[in-house]
């Protein structure tokens, strides 16, 4: 209570300061004469009455602020004081302020930055109800994970959805792309996911409009429904429909097959991506179909465990069940590259997403830390420099009898002004930043969306200002403590003979400029290898040459005749050969980055060692004469396909050198492969013509597969083709064909869409975007600390050189020569150079093992790395003790002795 | 002068709320009002007397409103506020027992002991 009163008398006071100030004056004066007066009634003269009167009350404007300080207005008017003269020291010194704002600003900026993205993407919940209970699930047999990431398979996956005890429910999709249109419209290719009625369940979702599917809206094994439906995401409502109520019921062409809409999702339902535009239904196969073949079908899955469930207890249940499924036998090694025993694994949804960027994170993080502190630092130097220069300042403040207290106060107050317009700018650099993110961030950065500016950063972005300006406050603060009257008073600017490093404050100056230059040897450190594992992914040798190729895409719809598919591409490849500047053309169902082809199980007897029947895994597509020559594939042995490889000639094989050494021995030509899939009978023998180099389909950093290549015209069945590849190998930039390439296609096929049109580089590229940005900002961060350091080092050399002018200029009048004045200065940059640079080198030595899960071909330990950052540093440190050299070499000793 | 009694510390405060709570006065009028009721026996130094009064409007215990005094001059007149009524019971009742504490210890007999 009594507080409460004292706050809000406090507050009125000080919102109307001037009001008080008058009231007191009349107050007392009213005292004072109302006294007089009754002096004067008791007998005494006018004059005498208002001297005694003003006697007795004793000194009016002590008393005035004892009134203050008893409403708690001394300390809000001195700290008002404190500001106003904290304003006009900056004002006066508007270098200092610029470079120490701007420096915090950028610090914190950074800092703030990559909390928020760090906060949105690790930390955030994912935006499902409960998230924390969702987890991703994964499948590997005998400790070999799927052909593709993150999936889980049908067996498994229909044993546990039958009964779970762990879960409450288990959900699965596969993510696709449909042409769609409505009757009559424009055609457009959009991505869609195909999901189990029980995905939705899992995720907690309600349509916005309409329903969801229902289980029985796909008969169970087919894996067809029987009637197609659709969801549409809020996007796409809006976009085709505008957003009625009627849509529901409204028939859309998908892929050329009338589909039904169903419901609509609400805004903020995007899953798996924001990309997904529209949902089908997805009803996974039983292993043992109706006809008694064997199915396996990798997807992606998600389940709720039950409340209190950990993802372990769900990972021991789902390998139960995984172990008590059918067992699809060989047909699990063309998903697994195993039949052994499967195993589940739960994860948490939230760290499956962000595996991926998690360790690249880290490391940002860690480097921005350090970012912070150097900025501190820097400033905190500055700060330093200029308390020396400010020495007589405090003094004469001290003399005149402003306490300890009262000085660091200011000296506080000074540092969190500019920690107040630093933190501003750093904010405001921050929220720019943020709104750049999505089209800085790669497109396969996971969880852009989550990043926000909201309280929490705003929060951490106070929290750093403030703890920046304490940071770089206290020291000049604990300086000033230390104030000598008389030695200050009598000191006039010049620093002790002899004495670089003799004042405390010259001493605190350089240890601080060491341990900035650590710091940016660290960065560099870091920012060298990051390169220099960006430079080695873009270099690497993928097995194919992404100069020059123009890549495209094209769906086809369900059903087109696969006579027909064999000649549109042979008539569209021989229309595009004639087109100037086109090298190459060829086509098949496989590229690098994009799609992988099919997948390869059988037994056969290597020539090699024929008694033995051993187990085969392979990649397996269809591929065009071309296509080795128009992807720049090296041919190691052997031929190429060539026209005359028909669907009528002998069938032949081309394996890589993976597929060679692992299954074929020292002979591979002529060696016969039994049994291949591609929907031809199954005494198929399947002879090796050629082998090629090896191709990394995705990441370098990936393994190479065993692969197998045959040839276009021999593949049985449309279905192993739905979506062929077309390859362009042109003599010059392809970009300028692109609009070629399209014209062509489209007059030759009216009726159908070219998707997924880029040049081979850019593909290379897309993959690279992550590595690259982790890259260019380790070396922003870098060059920034090596800036501040460098400029940090020039203004401490210059400023010691100015205070030691006076020695300087007795040296000199002493026969000092121009060397040894410049070597009095050298030798500083040198101790300070050396020492940072060593401790930089050592911590960077340490620190480094934990990049190495974000290298690619650079070790953690580079030797390039750690020689080209103490060269860089070495070389901005003689940068900036050039002028100070000089100024200090060609110094007049008279001036200077003046 | 000389034969005027000395405050004890901290009983200014008292002794104001008191000289309020009998009715509404200005600063000066609470001086002559503590004077009168001592008897004169109470010297206060007049300025001191502000920062006291500033302090216990600050804490809440009196409320000031500008007036008009009895020669018809604006003058700031202090009253006192439910806090302040149950501050002056409380302090009351402490500097009762406190000085019955002491006039007992001061009265206290060698053969006590």
């Amino acid at each position: 209570m009594k507080f409460v009163a004292s706050l809000r008398s406090w507050i009125i006071s000080v919102l109307r300061r001037s009001r008080v100030e008058r009231d007191m004056d009349e107050e007392l004066r009213f005292h004072i004469e109302q006294y007089a007066g009754d002096l004067v009634r008791a007998g005494m003269s006018a004059a005498d009455a208002r001297r005694r009167a003003h006697v007795e009350f004793g000194a009016i404007e002590a008393r005035k602020d004892e009134c203050r300080e008893a409403i708690g207005l001394r300390l809000a008017d001195e700290v008002t004081g404190d500001v106003r003269y904290a304003f006009r020291q900056l004002r006066r010194a508007p270098a200092f302020a610029a470079i120490a704002v701007l420096t915090m600003a950028l610090g914190i900026g950074a800092t703030t930055t990559l909390f928020s993205v760090t906060y949105g993407v690790l930390l955030n919940p994912l935006p499902w109800p409960e998230a924390d209970r969702l987890v991703r699930l994964t499948e590997s047999r005998a400790g070999h994970d799927p052909r593709v990431r993150g999936t889980i398979s049908n067996g498994p996956y229909i044993a546990w959805h039958a009964r779970g005890s762990t879960i409450e429910a288990i959900g699965g999709w596969l993510n696709g792309a449909v042409t769609g249109s409505i009757a009559g419209g424009e055609a457009a290719r959009f991505r869609i996911a195909s999901v189990t009625p029980t995905l939705f369940t899992v995720l907690k979702a309600r349509p916005l409009v309409g329903r969801l599917f229902a289980d029985d809206d796909v008969p169970p094994n087919s894996g067809v429904a029987s009637r197609r439906l659709i969801i549409l995401s809020f996007g796409l409502w809006q976009e085709r429909f505008g957003g009625g109520p009627d849509a529901i019921g409204r028939i859309l062409q998908i892929d050329g097959k009338p589909t039904t809409v169903v419901g609509v999702m609400p805004r903020e339902f995007a899953f798996p991506d924001r990309e997904t535009r529209a949902w089908l239904p997805f009803t996974v196969p039983s292993v043992r179909g109706d006809v008694g073949v064997t199915r396996i079908t990798i997807f992606q899955a998600l389940a709720r465990l039950r409340p209190g469930v950990t993802p372990e207890q769900a990972s021991a249940e789902g390998t139960a069940r995984a172990r008590a499924a059918p067992d699809p036998g060989l047909a699990a090694r063309a998903m697994f590259g195993s039949d052994g025993p499967a195993e589940i694994r739960a994860v948490p949804a939230i760290d499956q997403m962000t595996a991926d960027v998690m360790p690249a994170l880290m490391v940002l993080l860690a480097a921005v830390i350090l970012l912070l502190v150097t900025a501190t630092a820097n400033v905190a130097s500055l700060q330093l420099a200029r308390a020396t220069t400010r020495h007589r300042e405090i003094a004469i403040r001290a003399a005149i009898g402003a306490g300890a207290s009262r000085l660091t106060r200011q000296l506080v107050v000074e540092s969190s002004i500019l920690g107040v317009l630093g933190g501003a700018g750093g904010l405001g650099l921050a929220a720019a930043l943020d709104r750049a993110l999505p089209s800085v961030l790669p497109a396969d950065f996971p969880r852009v969306e989550a990043i926000r500016m909201d309280v929490r950063v705003l929060l951490f972005a106070v929290g750093v200002s403030m703890v920046v300006s304490v940071g770089c406050g206290l020291l000049p603060a604990v300086q000033a403590r230390r104030v000598h009257l008389v030695e200050s008073l009598s000191d006039d600017g010049s620093a002790p003979v002899g004495g670089g490093l003799r004042s405390r404050t010259a001493r605190t100056r350089a240890f601080i400029m060491t341990g900035q230059l650590a710091i940016s040897c660290m960065l560099l450190v870091g920012a060298a290898l990051l390169t220099r594992s960006f430079v080695a992914l873009l270099r690497a040798d993928r097995g194919y040459d992404p100069t020059n190729v123009l890549t495209a895409q094209i769906p086809l719809p369900d059903g087109f005749p696969i006579e027909r598919r064999t000649a549109m591409l042979e008539a569209l490849a021989g229309r595009l050969r004639a087109v100037p500047g086109v090298r190459d053309v060829a086509y098949g169902n496989a590229l690098p980055l994009l799609t992988v082809g099919g997948y390869a199980a059988f037994k056969m007897r290597p020539p090699s060692n024929p008694d033995t029947e051993v187990q085969v895994d392979a990649i397996e597509r269809g591929v065009s004469p071309g296509y080795f020559a128009a992807l720049g594939l090296h041919l190691a042995a052997g031929r190429t396909f060539n026209d005359a490889d028909t669907a009528t000639s002998p069938m032949v094989v081309i394996v890589n050198r993976s597929f060679a050494a692992r299954y074929l021995g020292a002979t591979p030509i002529g060696a016969v492969i039994p049994h291949l899939g591609m929907c031809r009978g199954d005494d198929d023998r399947w002879e090796v013509v050629g082998v090629v180099g090896d191709v990394h389909q995705g990441s370098v950093a990936d393994p190479v597969q065993p692969e197998l290549f045959l040839p276009f015209r021999q593949i049985g069945c449309p279905a192993a083709v739905a979506q062929p590849i077309l390859v362009v190998r042109t003599a010059a930039d392809p970009l300028p064909l692109v609009g070629v390439l399209r014209g062509v296609f489209h007059q030759q096929e009216p009726a159908l869409a070219l998707d997924s049109v880029m040049t081979m580089e850019d593909r290379v590229m897309t993959t690279l975007a992550k590595p690259r940005l982790y890259a260019v900002v380790l070396v922003g961060f870098g060059a920034f600390a090596l800036v501040i350091a460098g400029v940090g080092l020039f203004g401490m050399l210059s400023y010691n050189v100015a205070q030691r002018a006076r020695e300087i200029g007795v040296r000199t009048a002493l026969g000092a020569q121009p060397l040894d004045i410049a070597a009095l200065v050298f030798r500083q940059v040198a101790v300070i150079g050396v020492v940072g640079i060593g401790v930089g080198l050592a911590m960077s030595f340490i620190v480094t093992s934990a990049l190495a899960s974000v290298l690619y071909g650079v070790a953690p330990h580079d030797a390039a790395s750690f020689a080209a950052a103490p060269l860089i540093l070495a070389a901005i440190a003689g940068l900036s003790c050039v002028a100070p050299i000089r100024r200090a070499a060609r110094m007049d000793p008279l001036k200077a002795l003046r | 002068v000389g034969k005027q009694a000395e405050l004890f510390q901290g009983t200014l405060d008292l002794l104001i709320l008191k000289a309020v709570s009998l009715g509404a006065l200005h600063g000066y009028g609470i001086l002559l009002r503590i004077q009168q009721i001592s008897k004169d026996r109470l010297e206060i130094q007049q300025g001191s007397l502000y920062p006291a009064l500033y302090r216990l409007e600050h804490q809440g215990f009196i409320a000031s409103e500008w007036g008009e005094s009895d020669n018809k001059r604006k003058a700031k007149y202090y009253r006192l506020t439910p806090a302040g009524r149950r501050q002056l019971q409380e302090s009351a009742r402490t500097w009762n027992e406190m000085t019955d504490i002491i006039a007992g210890i001061l009265g206290t007999k060698p053969e006590e002991v």
